[in-house]
């Protein structure tokens, strides 16, 4: 008997019709939850997600699962507090178990520099709605004494934001959760679907071209990771996105004893507890981009050298299974919502190593744009223009690991 | 016999057998039950050794003392985390193995590859997991990560092959009773035999393990086809019957064979997972991993996946409910997501999907690790990032300064007196240290017109002498770093410039220089002189007396710059400004630096000088309102959003950024980084306020930006730097609150505006002799390596050198006929670039452009061969060169570094900012290496 298999979602597959009102390609996190909202907020089922694997096969089945909303601009700490209060209420609205904790993040300073950047960080989060506030060695010792705080004698912890409302839930559940909300609402999802071309009526993309046949669609989404250059591409679009690996790794499962999550964005990692017990760790993004989704050894080498020196607990622990996916990054650091220019042909990428903890906020405003042709204000400074416009969202604040 | 502890309770063990078998035979089942196959592919007999936990008791050794515990026994908790894991500087050391040919498996099959590799003349590394060489993955590179059964960790480099004869596992029962003790593989059986354990009375279900003991055989049963299938184990935590039934005849009665161990031979999957993770690598798969699975029978009932505790019952739950990937079925119960990643449940997830779909799905992805090394197994070989040393790291360690980490450097922080540093520059004279400003030499045909592409002022202007602040953009105008461009000679005398950028820029600023110089195909020298030249910023009113009692005859006006000796040092002073006071920066070679900085203390003590840490600075340069890359500066800053479009001249060439800034100066602006000035004393009752950084910026109710940077408010009120949004009407509010307390926005600086501190006139000559210093002059001697000698305790020392920038046809030409001593060494670091250990009194005769410099950025030490060998087995990662002597430069121990290899010495090289840091990692492998010996 094993209490995390999933025993309460009901996937429901449909053949493909000719033609929707609305066709999302990629049935990550963001395209489900998109068809989640367009169904259960505007009441739009007549909406099909096509999906080239199986459901939550690219990045929302590889990320490790952190939501919190501690970013670097006024903007992006809207948005993603946004996020952090859906999820809060999701396992409620879905009535489905999404092993979601709230566990609170904390991101160490090991430097004077660090110290004033963490202290910056939570006044101007605090400011945005992101409840953040600076604690010293002491506190941060009280909120996480597996800590070593001498940091190995060579990365001492001078301070720490502490984001209370940092959480995680099981990334796979989200998506199924999410699959299963616009399913059971008669959204179609098909997953070994993939869309090989964009139909075009003149200027406006109107249906996608599948195996399965020529689909017809009011509105096409793109909600593709990793290779959604290509897509846009066929819709005559150059996206400004470069994809990167990212990778991870857990180890064996342990009893539940670690609190938070902990983060130092001085030695590049971060380290938390899953639900089911195993340490999972990351890193940054590889330097250069590509789409390979091979895990290399200097990777967990040299994050477990790099744990070690603030959590030297971890030195008997077996690492069990690493993995990476691959993060599509805007020159901004910040997503990209919206419309594109191109008639019937929305967008939502960008999503570098924060879209798991975007996909409620991501999927509900995406939805209300298509839904109402209008786009809502949480989103508007995220739109493509901005390149164009001169109104880039530059965000330290996600440019770090996670 | 060795004894050994198992939850407290001693067992004796025979020699060089594995834990399990000591633990079967005191009787002892190391979990709560399950089918043993001793082969290392299933989690029925994971224990806690040594505080270990999950550790395969089949695959390791059993020895004197060991520690074990049964954390599964009656327990369905995990492992606790440990409460203490090493010290953190205990990695596990690595051992690098370079090879042509890594064969991953010692049976038949993997004998037979490795005697083709020999005989092909091919030089083979095996590993087999007998030996304790537990293969966790085959990464790109290739390279092979391995336990070495002996606390090490395996890197070994294939050139060309990696042989995967890892064998097959055999196919665990999944019915209801798999989980009793008393079940064991055919294979795990004939082992337990020859050991001498007593299984009993067995039935044999399948393949049969050969001969059993006379008398034991309770009977013999044959799967398939015209045989029989397994219907379940009975007993009571430990098997105490097998039931059967006639194949394919649901309806048939069941046989009920009573026994004391069931031997199952159920088949074959092959251990394929390495081969699977290394799809695109030069691996082969030999014998019976290369075999395709034998799919067993659908399972009915039991449990399937035993890491995560998965019955058939919840496949079924899953697949009724829409769950019909492998992958989905996979993530749905998380059967195969545990230590044995699918060793036992894969096979049957395959043929239950078969039969529930119609459709044989692929196994799941296979990922390392294929087996668990520890975190501190796999930290073997790492080291975290060094924080490089400026060469006065050490007197200011001795003036009692607290050091920080800023820019991948350490830096003073403060010297323990925050407002005395401040006063002393404002008021008096201070030092800081700014040696670690990226510096580079950049001369050439080509070298103006290729600045006046890299920077957005107009080069041609900035004459002989002069220097400039400039900005560095990226492609979409946004400010990447700043420094400043001095022009040293004319386009007739090689046209050379000196150009710096910030400290956390330096380590990327030859790159980007590089790199533009490559893509425009410019004529250039480039020599990064970073860790070369120390600096030193003399700063304050009584600056240029300092100087001049410290023997400075001339000193550069405002926006110059000239070769001076200041106390018998020779100098390049720079006179820009970043404090607001007058300001001399010293650049000089780094092995000067400690020289320097102590005769500047001494022949400034009249004026009280003393030195002023990064905290100090960050506040001067705030009043002054001059920007910190990073701080004040994000991802688009654009030099008009910084209000800096002064330092871009757009009636120039093209430059890098030029066209973004046409482009995007035709969009109103948003934003603009603004000074602000709050002369409001702190709130009652407290002597200052805390930070405004972050905080936002409100012009009445409308957000209107945040602040970057905070003096911190005193009696004397603060100032900002902060991000301030347009309003409506395109409009910079000039009143707007910070916190909620009124501030007010700035045109300019708050600290002197018209800048006539900084710019203030000097007279060098006027100050009297009798306060002028002497100082002895330091000759300058190469250092000579040739007489060398490796030394017992390996320290480093500062090399003495040369380096020349120079075209490779100039440099080819000058080593043919070197003009040096014939006793020094002189390596070629890259095509263009030569370093020797001579003084740098010569010319590069078919090159006018060449940079010839003193060169100090290097420390050395000389090993003997043996050591050198032995330290460089265990740091460096890479093949080293054969021949001798040789020159190989790359990473050792996490460094940089050159390595000179003669016969019987080797010479390492490596950045003087790094030295302590590589000392301390030398010292510290040749001790293990020692006791390793011992």
């Amino acid at each position: 008997m094993n209490e995390f298999t999933e025993r309460q979602m009901k996937l429901t597959w449909r053949p493909p019709k000719a033609s929707y009102d609305v066709v999302i390609v990629g049935a990550g996190g963001h395209g489900l939850a998109t068809a989640y909202y367009l169904a259960t907020r505007h009441g739009i089922t007549n909406v099909a997600v096509f999906e080239r694997g199986y459901i939550g096969s690219g990045n929302s089945g590889r990320n490790t699962t952190i939501i919190r909303a501690n970013y670097g601009i006024p903007a992006a700490v809207r948005f993603y507090q946004r996020s952090v209060d859906l999820y809060r209420g999701l396992e409620e609205e879905t009535d489905r178990w999404l092993m979601h904790q709230q566990k609170g993040i904390l991101w160490m300073a090991h430097s004077e520099a660090a110290v004033r950047a963490e202290r910056m960080r939570a006044k101007l989060n605090t400011e945005f709605g992101a409840e953040t506030e600076f604690v010293g060695p002491r506190q941060v010792e009280e909120l996480c004494p597996e800590l070593d705080m001498s940091g190995g004698g060579r990365w001492p912890v001078l301070g720490a934001s502490y984001h209370p409302q940092g959480a995680t839930a099981r990334h796979d559940r989200v998506v199924w959760a999410l699959a299963e909300g616009a399913m059971e609402r008669g959204a179609h999802v098909h997953q070994n679907t993939p869309v090989e071309g964009l139909i075009l009526d003149g200027e406006r993309v109107a249906g996608v071209r599948t195996a399965e046949g020529d689909i017809a669609a009011g509105a096409v989404v793109s909600a593709v990771g990793g290779h959604v250059s290509r897509l846009a591409a066929m819709a005559g679009l150059r996206l400004p996105i470069r994809t990167h690996r990212l990778q991870a790794f857990v180890t064996n499962h342990y009893r539940q004893q670690f609190g938070p999550i902990v983060a130092s964005s001085e030695l590049f990692f971060y380290a938390s507890q899953t639900a089911r017990g195993e340490m999972l760790l990351g890193a940054e993004i590889d330097p250069q981009p590509s789409f390979s989704y091979r895990s290399s050894h200097d990777f967990v080498q040299d994050v477990c050298r790099r744990a070690l020196c603030l959590l030297p607990f971890m030195a008997s622990l077996r690492v069990l299974r690493q993995w990476t996916g691959v993060c599509d990054m805007s020159p901004d650091y910040s997503p990209i919502m919206g419309r594109t220019g191109v008639d019937g042909f929305f967008i939502t990428t960008g999503w570098g190593t924060w879209g798991f903890k975007a996909i409620p906020a991501g999927g509900e405003q995406m939805a209300e744009l298509i839904a109402s042709g209008e786009t809502p204000e949480l989103i508007a400074p995220f739109g493509l223009d901005r390149f164009a416009r001169d109104r880039t969202m530059a965000d330290r604040g996600s440019a770090g690991t996670h | 016999m060795t004894t050994l502890l198992v939850d407290g309770q001693p067992i004796e063990a025979h020699a060089g057998e594995s834990l399990l078998l000591a633990m079967l035979r005191a009787g002892l089942h190391p979990t709560s039950g399950g089918c043993v196959c001793l082969g290392g592919d299933c989690p029925n007999c994971l224990v806690t050794v040594d505080g270990i936990a999950y550790t395969r008791s089949c695959q390791v050794k059993a020895e004197a003392g060991m520690r074990v515990t049964r954390e599964h026994v009656g327990d369905e908790e995990p492992a606790l985390l440990p409460d203490e894991g090493m010290s953190a500087g205990s990695a596990a050391p690595v051992r690098h193995v370079h090879c042509d040919t890594v064969v991953i498996g010692q049976g038949d099959s993997g004998r037979e590859a490795e005697r083709e590799a020999r005989e092909a003349g091919l030089g083979v590394v095996t590993l087999d997991a007998r030996d304790g060489q537990h293969v966790t993955g085959v990464y790109p590179g290739p390279l092979v990560v391995a336990a070495d059964g002996g606390g090490r960790v395996l890197h070994v480099h294939p050139r060309r092959e990696i042989v995967v004869a890892t064998g097959a596992a055999e196919i665990q029962p999944v019915v209801p009773g798999s989980d009793l003790e008393g079940l064991v593989t055919a294979r795990a059986a004939a082992e337990l035999v020859a050991a001498g354990i007593d299984l009993g009375r067995a039935v044999v279900v399948g393949e049969s393990p050969g001969e059993l003991p006379s008398g034991s055989l309770a009977g013999h049963f044959p799967l398939g086809h015209g045989g029989w299938e397994l219907v379940r184990f009975e007993g009571n935590g430990r098997v105490e019957a097998v039931v059967l039934r006639r194949h394919g005849d649901a309806g048939a009665a069941e046989e009920r064979i009573e026994c004391d161990t069931a031997i199952l031979g159920l088949g074959r999957n092959p251990r394929n997972a390495l081969a699977r993770m290394a799809s695109d690598l030069p691996v082969r798969v030999v014998g019976s991993a290369a075999a395709e699975s034998e799919l067993p029978p659908c399972p009915r009932d039991g449990t399937v996946c035993p890491c995560s505790g998965v019955t058939v019952a919840d496949l079924d739950g899953v697949w009724e409910r829409g769950f019909h990937e492998m992958e989905l079925l996979k993530r749905a119960t998380l059967a195969g997501t545990g230590t044995c990643q699918g060793g036992v449940c894969l096979p049957y997830l395959r043929s239950f999907l078969l039969e529930r779909g119609g459709r044989l799905q692929p196994a799941f992805t296979a990922r390392p690790l294929n087996r668990q090394l520890t975190v501190r197994e796999l930290a073997a070989g790492a080291h975290t990032a060094v924080t490089a040393r400026s060469p006065l790291h050490d007197e200011h360690l001795r003036l009692g300064a607290r050091m920080d980490r800023a820019g991948g450097w350490w830096r003073p922080w403060t010297y323990g007196q925050q407002d005395d540093e401040y006063r002393s520059v404002r008021e008096s004279v201070s030092l800081g240290d700014v040696s670690s400003l990226g510096k580079m030499a950049i001369s050439g045909p080509d070298a103006e017109a290729f600045l006046e592409r890299i920077v957005p002022t107009r080069v041609a202007t900035i004459r002989p002498g002069r220097c400039r602040y400039v900005l560095m953009l990226d492609e979409r105008a946004h400010l990447l770093d700043d420094g400043m461009l001095c022009r040293e000679t004319e386009q007739s005398a090689g046209d050379r410039f000196f150009m710096t950028s910030t400290s956390g820029g330096s380590g990327f600023f030859e790159l980007w220089l590089r790199d533009w110089a490559e893509a425009f195909g410019c004529d250039v020298r480039i020599l990064n002189q970073t860790a070369s030249l120390a600096a030193i910023n003399v700063t304050g009113p009584q600056a240029a007396r300092l100087l001049a009692r410290a023997g400075a005859r001339r000193l550069p006006a405002f926006g110059r710059h000239q070769h001076v000796r200041v106390a018998s040092v020779d100098c390049r002073v720079v006179r820009l400004s970043f404090t607001g006071e007058l300001s001399y920066e010293l650049h000089h070679p780094a092995a000067d630096a400690r020289k320097l900085w102590r005769r500047l203390l001494e022949a400034g003590a009249g004026f009280g000088v003393q030195p002023h840490g990064l905290e100090t600075l960050l506040r001067l340069r705030l009043e002054k309102g001059h920007i910190v890359i990073g701080q004040d500066t994000d991802y688009d800053s654009t030099p008009r959003r910084l209000a800096h479009e002064w330092a871009v001249n757009l009636n120039k060439g093209d430059f890098v950024g030029r066209r973004a800034i046409l482009r995007t100066n035709k969009q109103p602006l948003d934003k603009r980084l603004v000074t602000l000035r709050t002369d409001d004393p702190p709130p009652p009752g407290t002597a200052e306020a805390p930070s405004a950084e972050g905080a936002a910026i409100h012009d009445g109710d409308r957000y209107a930006g945040y602040v970057t940077s905070d003096t911190g408010t005193t009696t004397g009120g603060a100032t900002m730097l902060g991000w301030l949004y347009l309003d409506a009407e395109g409009r910079l509010p000039r009143e707007v609150t910070v916190d909620g307390r009124p501030a007010r926005r700035v045109d300019g600086p708050t600290y002197d505006p018209q800048g006539e501190r900084a710019r203030a006139a000097v007279d060098v000559a006027s100050e009297s002799p009798e306060n002028v210093r002497e100082f002895p002059v330091a000759r300058l001697e190469a250092s000579d390596l040739a007489a060398g000698a490796p030394a017992e305790r390996p320290r480093l020392r500062r090399l003495e050198a040369t380096r020349v920038s120079a075209t490779p046809a100039a440099l080819d030409a000058l080593v043919e006929r070197p003009p040096w001593p014939d006793t020094a060494l002189a390596f070629r670091t890259a095509p263009d670039e030569l370093l020797v250990t001579a003084t740098p009194d010569f010319e590069v005769a078919d090159d006018p452009h060449a940079i010839v410099e003193r060169e100090t950025a290097f420390s050395y030490v000389w090993l003997d061969g043996t050591t050198a060998e032995r330290f460089l087995d265990r740091e460096c990662e890479w093949r080293r060169p054969g021949a001798r002597p040789a020159l190989a430069q790359g990473e050792v121990a996490g460094l940089p570094a050159k390595l000179w290899f003669e016969d019987s010495r080797t010479l390492i090289l490596t950045p003087a900012p790094y030295a302590a840091a590589f000392e301390r990692r030398l010292t510290a492998s040749l001790a293990e290496i020692d006791g390793d010996a011992a």
